[in-house]
């Protein structure tokens, strides 16, 4: 290949230029493209950034991105625009996540390590119903979910959307992590266990220290998604003073969105804030995470 | 923590002392930590899926109202399911329309920006990050609210449009369009399935291509016989994951809508048709009822494509 190659560029030297001439205009095109593509893609979200920090008369008057004054008064506004201040649905929204996370890694973990490293009766079976529940629609589960938690008393308590999380219910998450166990070489565990650790052992001494990068995963996307729930706390929160943030906006919206879009837009923008930041730092995790869920099977 | 409980048994099968090990103690040694860990999982499936699942199904054959004990009415929720129920069928309509929609449409997007990137483009991780955004930011409320806004009379789609002389409608308020604004979001989000085509147009092994333009293949040639080829496991991966998402859409449409489906039921999802009938108007047992028909057109989705994808999808083992 390396020998050849000089000898076709001496032939074909005019064809080459050509070539070369058609490759750079073809890459300028589709840099082109791709930065047009990209200004369309985010020019909503900017817009949305630069409304909130424009005066309230000036909303709608321009459609520049750049406001010609900034304000902060939208943030004041909407941050105190309800009965309760957008303070609280933030600190639900937190406490959620987090204990979303804890109950996500812990569970979700313990079940993958059965799966893709203990050797038991049943386990493809179970593995494949585990898998047979991705596919599920929530709605199937919906309502006698529903009537259990209110009969357990647990209406207009973050324990509906926080205690299923304890329970491995993210069918997602174990497959995110057995993909990954499986990657782990296997040596590592029978040595361990030549060493006589119990599986226990195994787990929490030699598995969880090398899945750093998968339990990092599993714990942004918890994040992100339980942030973004909207349909969840819809069903189980209706005193506001329990309303999670996506809630919060929702009422914002029925109630005085027609006269203030500043703090709507505003409240909106600072709720896609801790994704964003997420996003900013934790961008290669997520891209090689999405990517693993369609490569490996 | 640190005191387990398998150490008795590990210490019992190493030592030696049983040399024919009981059926009781093999089943404790083998069996019983692969069940302890999934223990949780345990919990949750049978408490939270299973049991939920069959309860649900039998709430699907009775009035229940959430209030009074249910009462079996046999059939009759789904007799009036697929005979009487304008709002079933205009739900089914405008969803399967999202979904043979969108679905394409966001994939071919997705498939074609990853084609781009994937020649070796300088800034590939800016662009990558910048086309991921959206699919990251899209399910919240937040970006529902903006959409509702963008599209609508005097939104700032329209405004673009006033420069070159277009008077839009309202996107969001006629019903020829608003479901078309909802395609629009979902296509915006084509971020994830083209970072799985990235993963997947990676894997292609280069030497295929040298091969090919060797023996004086065009671009055109190897795109059908190679790359696609090769890559229809991730095609059939994403068309799947984006199908069974786009049935289950549910919040860009609540909001959208301010939980109508309107205008004239143009925007009523299915789940949102569901959700209505659930906690809107208490007919547990009839949303339960649209529960199972939606998951037997999922279940049927899914069973078909597994089933034709040996036809089509290419699997190198």
């Amino acid at each position: 290949m390396t020998s050849s190659a000089p000898r076709l560029t001496v032939v074909t030297g005019a064809d080459d230029s050509a070539a070369r001439w058609r490759k750079r205009a073809l890459s300028t095109a589709s840099h082109a493209a791709l930065i047009i593509a990209s200004i369309l893609m985010l020019y909503p979200l900017l817009w949305m950034l630069s409304a909130s920090f424009r005066p309230e008369n000036e909303i709608f008057s321009s459609s520049t991105l750049w406001p010609s004054s900034w304000s902060l008064d939208a943030y004041v506004r909407g941050w105190n625009g309800l009965r309760v201040s957008f303070g609280t649905f933030f600190l639900n929204s937190f406490i959620i996540a987090i204990l979303a996370i804890i109950g996500n890694l812990a569970t979700c973990s313990l079940a993958a390590f059965a799966f893709a490293r203990l050797e038991f009766r049943g386990r493809s079976f179970w593995f494949a119903l585990m898998l047979g529940t991705l596919m599920l629609p929530y709605q199937v589960t919906l309502i006698p979910q529903y009537v259990l938690f209110q009969g357990l008393g647990w209406i207009n308590t973050i324990l509906p959307l926080v205690v299923p999380k304890f329970l491995a219910a993210d069918a997602f998450f174990i497959f995110l992590m057995v993909q990954f166990f499986r990657g782990i070489p296997k040596e590592l565990d029978e040595a361990a266990q030549m060493d006589g650790c119990s599986p226990w052992r195994i787990y929490w001494k030699v598995l969880l220290p090398l899945s750093t990068p998968v339990l990092a995963t599993a714990g942004v996307f918890t994040f992100i998604w339980t942030w973004d729930d909207f349909f969840g706390p819809l069903i189980y929160l209706s005193d506001i003073r329990t309303y999670t943030v996506m809630l919060g906006l929702r009422t914002f919206v029925d109630s005085t969105a027609q006269s203030d879009w500043g703090g709507l837009f505003a409240m909106s923008s600072l709720s896609l804030l801790p994704i964003f930041l997420f996003f900013l730092f934790f961008q290669r995790l997520l891209i090689d995470g999405i990517a693993t869920t369609g490569m490996k099977r | 923590m640190t005191a387990h409980p398998f150490s008795a048994a590990d210490s019992a099968s190493t030592s030696g002392r049983a040399v024919t090990p009981s059926f009781w103690s093999r089943l404790w040694t083998r069996d019983a930590p692969g069940y302890l860990f999934l223990l949780p999982w345990f919990i949750g499936f049978f408490g939270l899926t299973l049991g939920p699942m069959l309860t649900s199904l039998y709430l699907s054959f009775t009035d229940f109202d959430l209030l009074t004990s249910p009462n079996w009415v046999g059939m009759d929720n789904y007799t009036r399911i697929f005979t009487a129920d304008p709002k079933f069928a205009a739900s089914m309509r405008v969803t399967f329309f999202f979904v043979i929609f969108s679905v394409p449409l966001k994939l071919a997007f997705a498939l074609a920006v990853a084609l781009l990137l994937n020649r070796g483009m300088r800034g590939l991780p800016l662009y990558r990050a910048v086309f991921y955004l959206p699919s990251l930011l899209g399910a919240s409320v937040a970006i529902a609210v903006l959409w509702r806004q963008l599209f609508a009379g005097d939104g700032v789609v329209n405004d673009f449009l006033a420069i070159f002389g277009i008077e839009g409608p309202s996107w969001i308020s006629n019903p020829r369009y608003s479901l078309w604004t909802l395609i629009v979001l979902s296509v915006w989000q084509f971020g994830s399935p083209m970072i799985i085509f990235l993963a997947g147009l990676r894997q292609i092994p280069q030497d295929m291509y040298e091969a090919a333009s060797l023996d004086g293949a065009s671009k055109a040639r190897m795109f059908w016989k190679i790359t696609l080829p090769l890559l229809t496991p991730v095609v059939f991966f994403n068309a799947v994951i984006q199908t069974i998402d786009a049935f289950k859409s549910f919040t860009p449409a609540f909001i959208i809508s301010g939980g109508t489906g309107n205008p004239i039921n143009s925007t009523l999802f299915y789940t949102l048709y569901l959700y209505q009938e659930a906690f809107g108007f208490f007919r547990m047992g009839y949303a339960s009822a649209l529960a199972w028909v939606l998951l037997a057109i999922v279940a049927a989705f899914t069973g078909f494509s597994f089933l034709t994808s040996k036809y089509w999808v290419h699997y190198d083992e």
